[in-house]
């Protein structure tokens, strides 16, 4: 018996590591290991008024901060039986979109792309690939600015509030932010050119399940009511559990989850796999040119399918910021009850986050996370393996099927620090 | 890159890398950064990360398990110059609000359950000058960039740094907002230290003390301001433990001995 060990994952938000347990030529087992600490939010947030979960949960992640605050908002306003205006749900829309472009110009160009053209960092690639790195920083850069005018900070930004936003953007800020996204509009062209042109290695392709959350007005979109499963099913948000039935395991401080006994995958992949379709614009014509057969399979091209989506959330920027300077300013909305729950679910950039409440008396009584990547963690270590078991067929040294694990593994865009999160579960 | 460029060292622990990535959000400044610097470590960021001597350690996050405070001590050990980043670095973070009131362990329950989890063990997080010495604390969550890098370009050109050392309210004054504590609202300005540029309160929404706690604070004539208000004293700690974690957790057990007594 020995191991192989990837002992700090880099290139990853968190901290991780991987292990693989070998008898002989065989490979016993695949662990993604979680160094992450535990924080207990779930129970920390207990007794808080709403409005102070809403400000302390985005702090779960810095890179998903927003996709956590708009999920607490959604769980929280359901519960308190609040209804927002259509400006404050256009404003959530556009924020969303700056959100999915900072993420995912981050992984793809600056975390992933290092590894298919062999470097071991983007500051590294930048005497070879100096426009490509610059063009990366350029977009993240955007994504951060649309962060930042809607949501009042680049990071951890306190503007969206329950029932609506403190100040809305100014038509200036909004018209600005327009030119921009046309003027990037090249830029997210060329990172789906570079992707589509990568050769993604087969080893760790396998059938999956893929889930995401079906947008509002049958278009594309980062949030939900109801979870789309591609083997066809539709189930409400509110049924989360029965999706990611979560447990404990021993390596990590990270809990998993099955669906039917099985592992399935979340992530900008799945949202292609079932709302593809309803792209448009330029992101819908290289997707029908690239989506194939491999996507069900690889967790690779979840770079390809990044690079595509960056692309559709640039193209729809500048017709959202004029829908949000279209519209008055509403005043904030009030909760209509103190006591009830509800369940918020939208799409980080890693995949389906579902924040549930149970709010009693105005206070806080039960909050339940369920992060992206406690859900594809089961999945990861599935593809992980078959990868490692397929490499060391082939004879491939230590060094390499090390390298192909972490590829493996950042093909998901994991973010540890999310999936280090707890939620108040059933005694074993 | 030259043999003298200072080594440079940027670690995280338990927390969400939103300083980490505060230093990655710097795009107009990150080439000249990497440039002028020798990153030996910054695994978020890289792939060829070399341990050994540093010249400025930049540690964000808490410690909230036994191999993270080894790694802690190890860094300390090789740094010359240890600078926490972030809240959780300086303070513990939100993760620490309820530090020195016990029930950690049954919290630690109600998530866990009686799984035995073999990936370390686990302890109530707290910020990492409970540990080692820290030379410098640069606060903030996430860390501002402007504050940042002024004071990563001091370091690194061997010079000492001048952080705020004044409450968020004065940055407030700065900006002309009306103070929100008139208007009866919940603020935690008077608490918290500057460098957001009063980023809430211009929004027109009040503090919520992210920053952390603020040099000389008093919370006692805070908590006493909020309850003429007509707050709740549980509201009122609550809040103000929210991110107060260290810095307050001494102060507000205090004041609740001495209300406590009246």
């Amino acid at each position: 018996m020995r191991a192989l060990n990837v002992e700090n994952l880099a290139r990853v938000e968190g901290h991780g590591g991987i292990t693989v347990t070998l008898d002989g030529k065989k490979v016993k087992s695949v662990h993604m290991d979680i160094h992450e600490g535990p924080r207990l939010i779930e129970q920390l947030v207990k007794g808080m008024t709403p409005q102070d979960d809403a400000n302390v949960v985005p702090r779960i992640c810095a890179i998903c901060t927003l996709s956590h605050k708009f999920a607490a908002l959604r769980g929280l306003e359901k519960a308190l039986d609040i209804t927002v205006p259509e400006k404050v749900t256009m404003t959530r829309e556009l924020m969303m979109l700056g959100e999915n472009v900072e993420s995912n110009s981050l992984h793809t160009m600056l975390l992933a792309l290092p590894d298919f053209l062999g470097y071991p960092s983007a500051i590294a690639m930048l005497s070879d690939y100096g426009d490509d790195v610059k063009r990366a920083l350029r977009l993240k850069k955007f994504g951060n600015h649309v962060m930042e005018v809607t949501a009042g900070r680049i990071v951890h930004g306190e503007n969206p509030i329950i029932g609506g936003f403190g100040r809305y953007p100014t038509k200036k800020a909004l018209d600005e932010m327009k030119r921009k996204a046309h003027e990037l509009l090249p830029d997210a062209l060329r990172v789906v050119e570079l992707f589509g042109g990568i050769e993604y290695p087969e080893y760790p392709s396998a059938e999956t399940l893929f889930m995401s959350v079906n947008a509002p007005r049958k278009e594309y979109g980062y949030y939900g009511d109801t979870i789309l499963v591609s083997n066809g099913k539709e189930v409400s948000a509110d049924d989360y559990k029965k999706l990611t039935n979560e447990r404990v395991v021993a390596h990590s401080f990270a809990k998993r989850s099955l669906y039917a006994d099985k592992p399935f995958t979340v992530g900008a992949v799945a949202r292609m796999v079932n709302m593809g379709k309803r792209l448009d614009g330029q992101a819908a014509d290289l997707f029908k040119e690239h989506f194939d057969e491999r996507w069900m399979k690889n967790p690779l091209l979840n770079n390809l399918a990044q690079a595509i989506e960056m692309l559709w959330s640039i193209e729809h920027l500048p017709e959202k910021t004029d829908m949000v300077a279209s519209l008055d300013d509403p005043k904030v909305e009030e909760p209509r009850r103190q006591t009830g729950s509800g369940t918020g679910a939208v799409e980080a950039p890693r995949g389906v986050l579902y924040h549930h409440y149970e709010i009693k008396d105005g206070l806080v009584d039960v909050a339940d996370i369920i992060t992206p990547t406690a859900q594809n963690l089961d999945d990861i270590e599935v593809h992980m393996k078959l990868c490692a078991e397929r490499m060391l067929g082939e004879g491939k040294s230590d060094d390499e099927v090390r390298l192909g694990l972490e590829m493996v593994a950042r093909a998901y865009d994991p973010c540890i620090s999310c999936a280090t999160h707890l939620v108040t579960l059933k005694r074993l | 890159m030259t043999k003298s460029s200072p080594k440079i060292g940027v670690y995280g622990f338990t927390g969400c890398a939103g300083d980490q990535l505060m230093i990655l959000n710097c795009e107009d400044q990150l080439v000249d950064l990497f440039g002028a610097t020798e990153i030996r470590s910054f695994v978020m960021a890289k792939s060829d990360n070399h341990e050994g001597e540093l010249d400025v350690a930049f540690v964000e996050g808490s410690i909230s398990t036994d191999h993270q405070l080894e790694r802690l001590k190890d860094i300390r050990a090789r740094a010359k110059v240890l600078v926490a980043i972030g809240t959780c670095a300086c303070w513990g973070g939100p993760q620490a609000m309820k530090l020195g009131e016990g029930g950690w362990e049954e919290r630690y329950k109600k998530v866990y359950g009686n799984a035995k989890i073999t990936a370390a063990t686990a302890m109530e997080a707290q910020p990492i000058d409970a540990f080692v010495k820290v030379d410098l604390y640069i606060s903030g969550c996430p860390i501002d960039k402007g504050e940042f890098l002024s004071a990563a370009s001091k370091l690194v050109a061997g010079r000492h740094p001048y952080l705020y050392k004044f409450p968020v309210c004065t940055e407030c004054r700065w900006k002309e907002n009306p103070c929100m504590l008139y208007e009866g609202r919940f603020c935690a300005g008077p608490l918290t230290k500057a460098g957001c540029g009063a980023v809430c309160p211009t929004l027109g929404l009040p503090c919520v003390g992210c920053w952390g706690p603020t040099d000389d604070l008093n919370v006692g004539a805070e908590y006493r301001l909020l309850r003429e208000k007509g707050y709740d004293p549980d509201e009122i700690i609550k809040k103000i433990r929210k991110f107060g974690g260290s810095g307050v957790a001494d102060l507000v057990k205090d004041l609740e001995k001495k209300e406590g007594e009246k």
